[in-house]
């Protein structure tokens, strides 16, 4: 099975949202819901204040409890290594959000459940997606695993994976 | 432009906000309704050419264009001053009433009695902003007053003309991958000013062995982008360069062949430092004092700034908008000559602010024979009106592009003075703040719904008209015209050229490839104008400073005539009324709006609630708890605004972002935590805003 990784550099990630707007235009997504969104962390007490964002959407989990969770088994693990809802199961049920421990799924207004598709029509176009296209600072990439850009960089020791085998790379400075 | 995905046309543009950036967007448009905001895939990626990516808020220009407080109607006030009540009217019905208006207190009161207010709405298109049409227009039909000054950078740019006789100190961003030191002195592109690669390149800077300190009251976001913060109490950055410079001449770390080849009076700058007539040596005891910068940190500051090179400062404007500001603004020039950074290629002092270097030469609307009579001035217009003394009494308002009460200072007394004037005319596509105050409000297109030039730094982008105007909205161009038709000056107004005939005229005055800008929407240059000041640090005799000396003045006469100190010593704001509004205020711009500008937007507003920063220090001593809605108050307004308590913020400052739209409640507290609220009309010597020398108490609102 084909496995693509996310990769955030947390050493350059500004927070400034543009991945965010980007996806939810994209999306098409009412006001008040987004796929992606960041996560600030404040850290340390005045004057030794430290701060990182978290960029958080479907990380295409290895064993991902939205699928287990799905009444109607209708997200799938594919062979291209993406998690997949099908519309056509989905019942609306909200399942699969409340298994989600990255909280990166959301339910239209029409009940329909969606979350990070990574793109995968522009991908189609030779296009990175969206949220990587969208970055001022570079720091978002995706492809395969030895294409994550290590390059000065080690993997966040305090990302929390769950055990889930989440598709991404939080980099820090080491 | 061909259709190159399916149903949907990809057309290029770019987004034309008052941030100081101008990123490349692409609409992508299925049957004439627009569907998305994209970037164009298929960008190279250089360091001579980087990709010119937008920030959130050009990705969220769809939704913008479309919000509830978007005008798409001309419309009547029938109700109060300041009220929403408004009736909708026909074109022809408001354009027959504003002409008449305008003819009536021309031949009644003189053109000076009528105000023209422009500035900083969706200003960057060169060709056919708000601002250049209307500017034409009066050139053509009357003197009417128009206003001076600057609020941005105005103390910036009187210290580099006293000093440097006036350059632009704008840099190639790829010199800052040669800097080993960057100080971010207060400048915080990661907010606001991310498209234009400024943050990026400090990034890759920093990935390339560069460290970077930052010296700012806030952890801003670009903090991420620093290896250290140093805190510093606002308006005390002079007394922090003279302790840098004490330890420089304890130590040896001056550049003084530089300083004796290169500038004037720096004899009596260094007696300063050294207290050799006041006994004060400007020791870093003495600067911890004041600044709250312990004088380890100073000294460690000091020896590194001096033994690191190229270093360079990259200046923020807030500093300088204080109640010394054109000292601010010297002492950094005065520091970066000290340490033998200037002209030096990833070294010296930037602002990267005035745009002027590298831009690609296109024509703009020229003026007719009525210049303006220039008296008001830009900060202090409302008070002028308020206390009489803007003669003769104004008795007419048209202002364009500018949600003018909510963006200059004082937002409370700008309402009362546009409520002294008995006719007021806004043109806008929004319904701001402003419009409230008018009588008669136009609805101007979406910078989407109109073709224009719009000018970047080293490169010029083409936006053809990609969507129809959103229901009766027309441009500032249409609206002058019919304007002119109806006071006799539709030839002079129009030279008989429709916007693209002008457009047309605008590229046929330069040699560009108008074919490469019109499919691509943009044209480029290659590399950036070369350091700052580096013909003068080579040869100073040759290229002299267009100063009275022909070298960079540390001394300034000009200064000693606005009541300040010859040289950039430190002059202490005494505050009043400290007892009563203990804490300071600084009021940053944010990411989610160009000054007001993208307010209104719902998909921004929702990534980051509106709040007061307040440390927790502070909080407790008030009895504040996270989120809870405070006041935030003084002798020029009120606000109501939820607190963020953050370890991001120094104890003794709060911060409100400014830009929010100003929203009285019934018991005049600002509802929409307008920062504007809580600033006044005071000015630096020479005339600059002092918004960040106010001062603010808080307590917990009881509702």
């Amino acid at each position: 099975m084909k496995q693509e990784f996310f990769a955030v550099d947390l050493a350059n990630c500004v927070g400034c949202l543009a991945c965010s707007v980007a996806c939810k235009d994209r999306a098409e997504l009412p006001d008040d819901l987004d796929l992606l969104r960041i996560e600030e962390r404040e850290i340390g007490v005045y004057p030794k204040t430290d701060l990182s964002f978290r960029v958080i959407h479907c990380f295409h989990c290895a064993k991902p409890l939205c699928a287990e969770a799905c009444p109607s088994q209708g997200i799938i693990k594919g062979e291209d290594g993406l998690v997949t809802i099908d519309e056509e199961q989905c019942s609306s049920c909200g399942e699969c959000v409340e298994a989600c421990p990255f909280d990166a799924i959301v339910v239209r207004p029409n009940g329909e459940a969606i979350k990070c598709d990574a793109c995968i029509d522009e991908m189609a176009k030779g296009w990175d997606p969206t949220c990587v296209r969208a970055c001022p600072m570079r720091a978002l990439s995706y492809g395969p695993e030895d294409k994550i850009p290590f390059e000065n960089r080690i993997e966040d020791p305090d990302f929390d994976d769950h055990g889930i085998g989440p598709a991404v790379r939080f980099l820090c400075r080491q | 432009m061909p259709d190159n995905d399916g149903t949907i046309r990809r057309i290029p543009f770019t987004c034309s906000l008052d941030c100081g950036g101008r990123c490349e967007l692409v609409a992508c448009v299925r049957d004439g309704e627009l569907v998305r905001i994209d970037t164009p895939p298929d960008r190279p990626d250089t360091v001579d050419m980087p990709r010119l990516i937008p920030c959130l808020r050009g990705r969220a220009q769809k939704r913008l264009r479309s919000v509830k407080e978007r005008l798409t109607s001309p419309l009547r006030r029938v109700g109060p001053k300041g009220s929403d009540q408004f009736e909708k009217i026909a074109w022809d019905e408001a354009l027959d009433e504003v002409a008449k208006r305008l003819t009536d207190v021309r031949d009644q009161h003189g053109p000076e009695a009528i105000l023209h207010l422009t500035g900083a709405g969706s200003f960057g298109g060169r060709g056919f902003s708000g601002g250049a049409c209307s500017d034409r227009f009066f050139s053509h039909w009357a003197s009417v007053t128009s206003s001076f000054g600057n609020m941005s950078y105005w103390c910036a740019q009187i210290a580099n003309q006293w000093m440097l006789g006036g350059t632009d100190d704008a840099i190639d961003l790829a010199a800052l991958l040669d800097s080993r030191l960057i100080l971010l002195w207060a400048m915080n592109p990661a907010e606001n000013r991310l498209g234009g690669n400024l943050a990026y390149f400090i990034a890759q800077a920093r990935d390339r062995g560069a460290r970077v300190v930052l010296i700012d009251p806030r952890y801003t976001d670009s903090a991420i982008l620093a290896d250290q913060w140093i805190p510093i109490r606002p308006g005390t950055d002079v007394a922090l360069i003279a302790a840098i410079a004490y330890v420089w001449e304890s130590e040896g770390l001056v550049d003084a062949d530089f300083m004796a080849s290169h500038t004037v009076g720096y004899g009596t700058y260094r007696r300063y430092v050294l207290g050799s007539d006041d006994e004060l040596p400007k020791t870093p005891e003495w600067a911890a004092s004041i600044t709250e910068i312990s004088a380890e940190t100073i000294v460690g500051l000091a020896r590194e700034y001096a033994t690191t090179k190229p270093a360079v400062i990259m200046g923020g404007w807030g500093p300088q908008r204080t109640r010394y500001g054109e000292q601010t603004e010297r002492a950094l020039i005065t520091l970066s000559c000290m340490s033998g950074n200037v002209g030096i290629r990833g070294g010296g002092l930037t602002h990267q602010g005035r745009h002027t270097t590298g831009r690609i030469g296109a024509g703009s609307l020229t003026s007719g024979p009525f210049a303006p009579v220039v008296k008001m001035h830009k900060v202090t217009w409302a008070q002028s009106i308020l206390d009489g003394s803007l003669q003769p009494a104004p008795q007419m308002a048209y202002i364009v592009a500018s949600n003018i009460i909510n963006r200059s200072a004082s937002t409370r007394a700008n309402a009362r003075a546009l409520e002294q004037i008995d006719f007021v005319v806004v043109q806008d596509q929004y319904f701001t703040p402003t419009a409230r105050y008018a009588d008669i409000v136009f609805p101007i297109c979406h910078d989407l719904e109109r073709p224009d030039l719009v000018s970047g730094r080293g490169d010029l982008h083409y936006n053809e008209q990609i969507l129809s105007p959103l229901g009766e909205a027309h441009t500032d161009n249409w609206v002058f015209t019919q304007l002119a038709k109806r006071l006799g000056i539709r030839k002079a107004y129009t030279g008989e050229k429709t916007e693209e005939e002008w457009l047309e005229e605008f590229l046929k005055s330069s040699d560009l490839d108008t074919e490469t800008l019109r499919s691509k929407g943009i044209i480029r240059t290659q590399g950036g104008p070369r350091p700052h000041l580096a013909e003068f640090r080579d040869d100073p005799v040759g290229h002299p400073l267009k100063t009275a000396s022909g070298r960079i003045q540390i001394t300034c006469p000009e200064a000693v005539d606005n009541g300040l100190p010859s040289i950039p010593a430190y002059v202490e704001n005494e505050p009043k009324d400290a007892d009563a509004y203990p804490l300071q205020l600084v009021t940053p711009h944010n990411k989610l709006r160009a000054n007001s500008s993208g307010h209104a937007n719902p998909w921004l507003q929702r990534l980051e609630p509106h709040r007061v920063w307040i440390n927790p220090q502070d909080a407790r001593n008030r009895g504040i708890d996270p989120e809870d809605l405070v006041e935030v108050f003084n002798s020029s307004g009120a606000i109501a605004i939820p607190a963020r308590v953050t370890e991001r913020i120094m104890p003794g400052l709060v911060a409100v972002s400014q830009g929010t739209w100003y929203r009285p409640g019934a018991d005049g507290v600002d509802m929409g935590g307008c920062a504007n609220s809580l600033t006044s009309h005071s000015l630096s010597p020479t005339g600059g805003m002092a918004i960040h020398s106010e001062r603010v108490q808080v307590r917990r609102r009881v509702s």
